[in-house]
C-alpha cells in the first residue's frame, strides 16, 4: 500500500503552504496547524486526556485492574506456577483463620469433596437397587407412579431415581470401619453386597480431613467431626481412640441409629483390641467384622400407594400413548404438582431431622427417659395435639404440690416448675406469635408424639427444648412419673432433701454420697439419716465432715483427762497446791457437759483413784476409792448430774513400786461421750 | 489384604505429585482441595507373592521447605523424601524432612528420590552427593523421572518390599 492513493493521508495539501514567511502568515499558519492538529489528532488528544484522568483517579485504576485481573490470573497460571506459589500461603492463611472461627461450617464444605468418590463407590449398588425398584413401580401403576414418571420426564432424572427420592425414608449405603492412626479402612460394607475398591481412599481422605480440622483448631478445643451433611448425603462418624466408624446414608435415620453405631464400634474395639493396637496394615483379621457392619446397613421406604382401579390405568395409559396433546396437558398439570412434591419431600426431610435432633436433646437430659418418639398417627390432627399435651402438663401440675408437701418448697426446682406452669396458662388465651410459627412449621410435617418417663426433679421436656431454642409446640408429650437412678438426679434429690449448709460440699460417686466441710453434728446425723432413705443412695460417707465445736470439745476432754490431782499420804483431800486445779477441773467438766449436750451428746465420767505402795493392799484400795469419791462429791455439789463410775485401784498403778510417792497418790479422769438424741454416733470413732 | 500408608515428603515443586501420578493410574480426585494439604491415591501391587494396597498420602508443599505436617504422618508405614536434582537446596530440605519425619513415625522404611533425571545436564546435585547419601546416610536413593517414568516403579516396589 502506497501513501498517495490513501484518501485519509493528511500530509497531501501541506507542501502548498511551506513558502509563506510573513509573521501574520506565521500566526495564521500556527493557527492552521493548531486547527489541523485538532482536526487530525482530535481522537488521540481526547484519549490522552482520558488516560491522564484515569491515572490520576485511584478508583478508575482499580476498575482497570479489576477488569483484567481474571484474565491475567488465567494467563499467568497457564505459564507457570509462580502466581500459585505466591498466593498459596495467603489463601492458606485465610482459610485457616476462617476455619478457626467456624469449624463446622468449614468441615461441612469439605464434605462435597468426598461426595463424588463416595457416590462413585456406591453408584453400582445404587443402580442395581434402582432397577428393581423401577420394576416394582411399573407394576404398581398408581397416581403417584404417574406423577413421578412425569417428574422424571420433566427433570431428565431416571424414573427410578425420582421414585427413590420420594419414597426413601433413609438408606445406609456404606459403612466403613477405619483405623484411626493410619486412616486405613479395616473393613467396609456396601448396600446390596457390592464391594467397593475405593474404601481405602474414602477412609484415608476422611481421616485427612479430620486431621486437618483438628490441626486448625486451637489447642484444647478439639472438636471432632461426627456429622457431615451434603445435599441428600449424611456422613455419621462415631469414634474411639483406636478406630472409628463412618456411615454414609441418605434421608433421616431412625433416632437410635447412632446408638447402634456406638454399640457396634464398642464391640469391635473390644473384640479387636489387640489387632488394633498392633496394626501393621494387615486387614485380614478384620474381615470377620463384616457381618456386624452389615447390621448397620439398612433402609426404609414409605409405603406405596394402593393401585388404581384398572379402568383408570387403562384410560390414562391410552391417553398418554395415543394422544401427545393429552399427554402434554397431563404433563403440564403435573409439572407444578411434581415441583411442589419435591419441595414438600425436602421440607419433610428437614423437618424430620429437626424433630430427631430435638428428641435427641431430650434423650440426653438427665431424669428424662424417652420411650417413644414418632410422628403422630395420621388420625391425629394438630388440634388434638393440645389435648394430648395436657396430660403432660397436668403431670407437672401434680408434681408441684407434692414438692410443697414434703417441705421442699424452697428447692430450686419448684420456682421453675411454677414458672413454666404460669407460662402455659399465660399463653393460652393470648394466642402468641409462637403459635403462628409453629403452625407454619407444621406444614412441613405432622406433630410428634413423645412419651417420656420423667423424674420429679427433672426439667420438663418443654423447658429443655426452650433452652435450646426449639419449638416445643411441635410435640405432644406424655409424661410418666418415675424415679431416675441417674447420678445427676440422685445427687439433685439428695441436695434437695438434706439442703447442705454453705460450708458443706457434696459429691456423689457410685451410689455413695460424700459430705465434707464443717457442719453441726446434729445436722450431719440428720442429713445422713435422710439421705439413706432416698432412692439411689447406697451409703453416706460423713468422714469428711467436722463439727466446728468438736475440736473445742476434744481439747477440753483432753485437758480433763490429762490433769492429775495429787494427795498427801493417807489422806483423801488433795494437797493444798492442787486445790485450785481441782476446782478448774470440775468447771471444765461442767463445760464439757454443756457443749456435748449442745451437740446432742451425753457425757459420763469414770474416776480412778490411786494410792502409793506404802501400806497394806486393803488399806490402799480403801484410800484410793475414797479419793475418787471426793471428786464425785464435788461434782454432785455443783449439781452436774453426770453419770459417774468410781474405781479405787489401790497401788496397782503406783508409779513407784515401793516407798511413799506423792505422784502415785492421785486421781485420773476418763470422759465418755454417748449420743443423747440419736442412736448413731459412729463418726466419733473416726 | 495388607494395606500400607505411605507419605510423600519434599519441598514444593520437586515432583511428588507427578511421581504419584506416574505410578498410579487412578488418582482419587485431581482437584482435591490443596487446602487440606494432602492428595490421596491408591495402588495395588503384588510383592513377593503378597497382595498389597499402597495408600499414598501426597503432602502439598507448605510455606516452609521443611515443615512436616505431623498429623498426616501419624500411622505412616513408609515414606519417600523427594528432591529435585536441579535444585541443590531441595536435597538439604529432603534430609531435614526425613529427620523430622522419623521423629514422628519412629524407624520405618523410606527412600530418597532425586527427581527430574531427564534434566540431568542441569543438575546441581552431583554424583558425589548421591554416593554420600547412599554410603554416609545409608539412604536407599533413586534418581527418578516423573516425566519418563524412569525408576519410578522400581522405587515404589523397593519401598513396598521393605515394608513387608
Ligand atoms: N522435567 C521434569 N519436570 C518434572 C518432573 N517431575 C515433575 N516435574 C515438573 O515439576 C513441577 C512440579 O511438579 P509437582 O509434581 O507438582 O511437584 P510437587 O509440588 O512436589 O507435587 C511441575 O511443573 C512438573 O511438571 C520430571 O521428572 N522432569
Ligand atoms: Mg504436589
Amino acid at each position: 500500500m502506497t501513501p498517495s492513493p490513501d484518501p485519509a493521508e493528511p500530509r497531501a495539501p501541506a507542501p502548498e503552504h511551506t513558502g509563506d514567511t510573513s509573521p501574520a502568515e506565521d500566526t495564521r499558519a500556527d493557527k492552521e496547524i493548531e486547527r489541523l492538529r485538532t482536526l487530525l489528532f482530535h481522537r488521540e488528544l481526547l484519549l490522552l486526556e482520558q488516560l491522564r484522568a484515569r491515572l490520576d483517579s485511584p478508583d478508575a485504576r482499580a476498575g482497570d485492574v479489576g477488569s483484567v485481573l481474571a484474565e491475567a490470573l488465567v494467563l499467568s497460571s497457564r505459564e507457570d506456577d509462580r502466581l500459585k506459589m505466591a498466593m498459596e500461603p495467603l489463601v492458606d492463611r485465610i482459610v485457616k483463620e476462617s476455619l478457626r472461627d467456624n469449624p463446622h461450617e468449614f468441615s461441612e464444605s469439605l464434605f462435597p469433596l468426598m461426595g463424588p468418590s463416595i457416590r462413585k463407590s456406591i453408584a453400582e449398588s445404587f443402580h442395581a437397587m434402582l432397577e428393581s425398584f423401577s420394576k416394582s413401580m411399573e407394576t404398581a401403576f398408581s397416581w403417584k407412579g404417574i406423577r413421578w414418571r412425569l417428574e422424571s420426564l420433566r427433570t431428565g432424572k431416571p424414573f427410578s431415581e425420582v421414585v427413590l427420592l420420594h419414597t426413601l425414608v433413609y438408606r445406609v449405603d456404606a459403612v466403613y470401619f477405619i483405623h484411626s492412626a493410619t486412616g486405613i479402612s479395616l473393613a467396609s460394607v456396601m448396600n446390596e453386597g457390592t464391594q467397593s475398591g475405593d474404601s481405602d481412599m474414602v477412609s484415608a481422605m476422611l481421616t485427612a480431613i479430620q486431621d486437618f480440622v483438628n490441626d486448625c483448631l486451637a489447642d484444647g478445643k478439639k472438636e471432632d467431626l461426627d456429622l457431615l451433611r451434603q445435599g441428600e448425603y449424611t456422613l455419621l462418624v462415631e469414634r474411639r481412640p483406636a478406630a472409628y466408624l463412618a456411615c454414609v446414608l441418605r434421608g433421616a435415620p431412625p433416632a437410635d441409629y447412632r446408638a447402634h453405631m456406638r454399640a457396634c464400634l464398642e464391640y469391635l474395639v473390644m473384640e479387636y483390641a489387640g489387632q488394633l493396637a498392633n496394626f501393621k496394615g494387615d486387614t485380614g483379621p478384620f474381615a470377620a467384622s463384616r457381618p456386624r457392619l452389615e447390621k448397620l446397613l439398612g433402609s426404609r421406604f414409605v409405603d406405596e400407594d394402593k393401585p388404581l382401579p384398572v379402568w383408570i390405568k387403562l384410560l390414562v395409559a391410552a391417553l398418554i400413548a395415543a394422544c401427545p396433546g393429552a399427554a402434554g396437558y397431563v404433563f403440564y398439570r403435573h409439572r407444578e404438582n411434581a415441583a411442589r412434591a419435591a419441595e414438600d419431600a425436602e421440607r419433610r426431610r428437614s423437618f424430620r431431622a429437626d424433630m430427631l435432633a430435638a428428641v435427641d436433646l431430650l434423650r440426653r437430659e438427665p431424669g428424662l427417659l424417652v420411650i417413644h418418639a414418632a410422628e403422630q398417627p395420621a388420625g391425629d390432627t394438630p388440634s388434638s395435639t393440645a389435648s394430648a399435651a395436657s396430660p403432660g402438663n397436668s403431670g407437672q401440675n401434680r408434681d408441684t404440690p407434692q414438692e410443697g408437701a414434703t417441705g421442699e418448697a424452697a428447692s430450686p426446682a419448684a420456682p421453675t416448675a411454677a414458672a413454666s406452669l404460669s407460662d402455659h396458662t399465660g399463653q393460652g388465651p393470648a394466642a402468641p406469635p409462637e403459635q403462628a410459627s409453629a403452625k407454619a412449621s407444621l406444614d412441613a410435617g405432622t406433630p410428634w408424639k413423645v412419651v417420656c418417663l420423667k423424674d420429679r426433679l427433672a426439667r420438663t421436656p418443654e423447658e429443655v427444648l426452650r433452652e435450646h431454642g426449639k419449638d416445643a409446640s411441635l410435640f405432644s408429650f406424655t409424661l410418666i412419673p418415675y424415679v431416675s437412678y441417674e447420678p445427676d438426679m440422685v445427687s439433685k434429690r439428695v441436695d434437695l432433701s438434706i439442703q447442705p449448709p454453705e460450708n458443706v460440699s457434696m459429691r456423689f460417686d457410685d451410689g455413695i454420697i460424700y459430705l465434707s466441710g464443717t457442719a453441726p453434728m446434729h445436722w450431719t446425723l440428720e442429713a445422713r439419716r435422710k439421705a439413706l432413705t432416698l432412692p439411689g443412695v447406697k451409703d453416706v460417707d460423713i468422714r469428711g465432715l467436722s463439727d466446728p465445736r468438736s475440736a473445742r470439745l476434744a481439747a477440753m476432754i483432753q485437758e480433763v483427762q490429762g490433769a492429775s490431782v495429787e494427795f498427801p499420804l493417807g489422806k483423801d483431800v488433795p494437797v493444798p497446791e492442787d486445790m485450785p486445779k481441782l476446782t478448774h477441773l470440775v468447771d471444765t467438766l461442767a463445760a464439757v457437759q454443756r457443749l456435748a449436750a449442745e451437740m446432742g451428746m451425753a457425757v459420763s465420767l469414770t474416776i480412778y483413784g490411786h494410792a502409793d505402795a506404802v501400806g497394806s493392799v486393803a488399806r490402799n484400795y480403801d484410800i484410793s476409792q475414797a479419793r475418787a469419791k471426793v471428786i464425785a462429791a464435788m461434782l454432785y455439789a455443783r449439781g452436774s448430774g453426770m453419770p459417774l463410775a468410781l474405781y479405787g485401784l489401790g497401788a496397782d498403778y503406783a508409779r513407784k513400786s515401793e516407798g511413799p510417792d506423792q505422784s502415785s497418790r492421785r486421781i485420773e479422769l476418763r470422759v465418755h461421750l454417748s449420743p443423747s438424741v440419736v442412736p448413731e454416733l459412729d463418726f466419733i470413732n473416726h | 489384604m495388607l494395606t500400607k500408608k505411605i507419605c510423600m515428603l519434599g519441598a514444593f515443586a520437586v515432583g511428588k505429585t507427578s511421581l504419584v501420578k506416574q505410578y498410579v493410574y487412578s488418582i482419587f480426585s485431581d482437584d482435591y482441595l490443596t487446602t487440606v494439604g494432602v492428595k490421596i491415591s491408591k495402588k495395588n501391587i503384588a510383592v513377593n507373592g503378597v497382595d498389597m494396597n499402597l495408600v499414598l498420602w501426597d503432602m502439598e508443599g507448605r510455606d516452609a521447605y521443611t515443615d512436616v505436617n505431623i498429623s498426616y504422618l501419624r500411622g505412616a508405614m513408609g515414606f519417600f523424601v523427594v528432591a529435585d536434582g536441579t535444585r541443590r537446596d531441595t536435597l538439604d530440605a529432603a534430609l531435614q524432612l526425613r529427620a523430622a519425619a522419623l521423629d514422628v513415625t519412629g524407624p520405618i522404611p523410606h527412600c530418597l528420590l532425586i527427581n527430574k533425571a531427564d534434566l540431568a545436564p542441569e543438575w546441581q546435585v552431583t554424583r558425589e552427593d548421591v554416593d554420600r547419601m547412599r554410603n554416609d546416610e545409608g539412604l536407599t536413593t533413586f534418581a527418578t523421572c516423573a516425566k519418563t517414568g524412569q525408576s519410578v516403579e522400581e522405587s515404589f516396589r523397593t519401598l513396598a518390599e521393605a515394608m513387608l
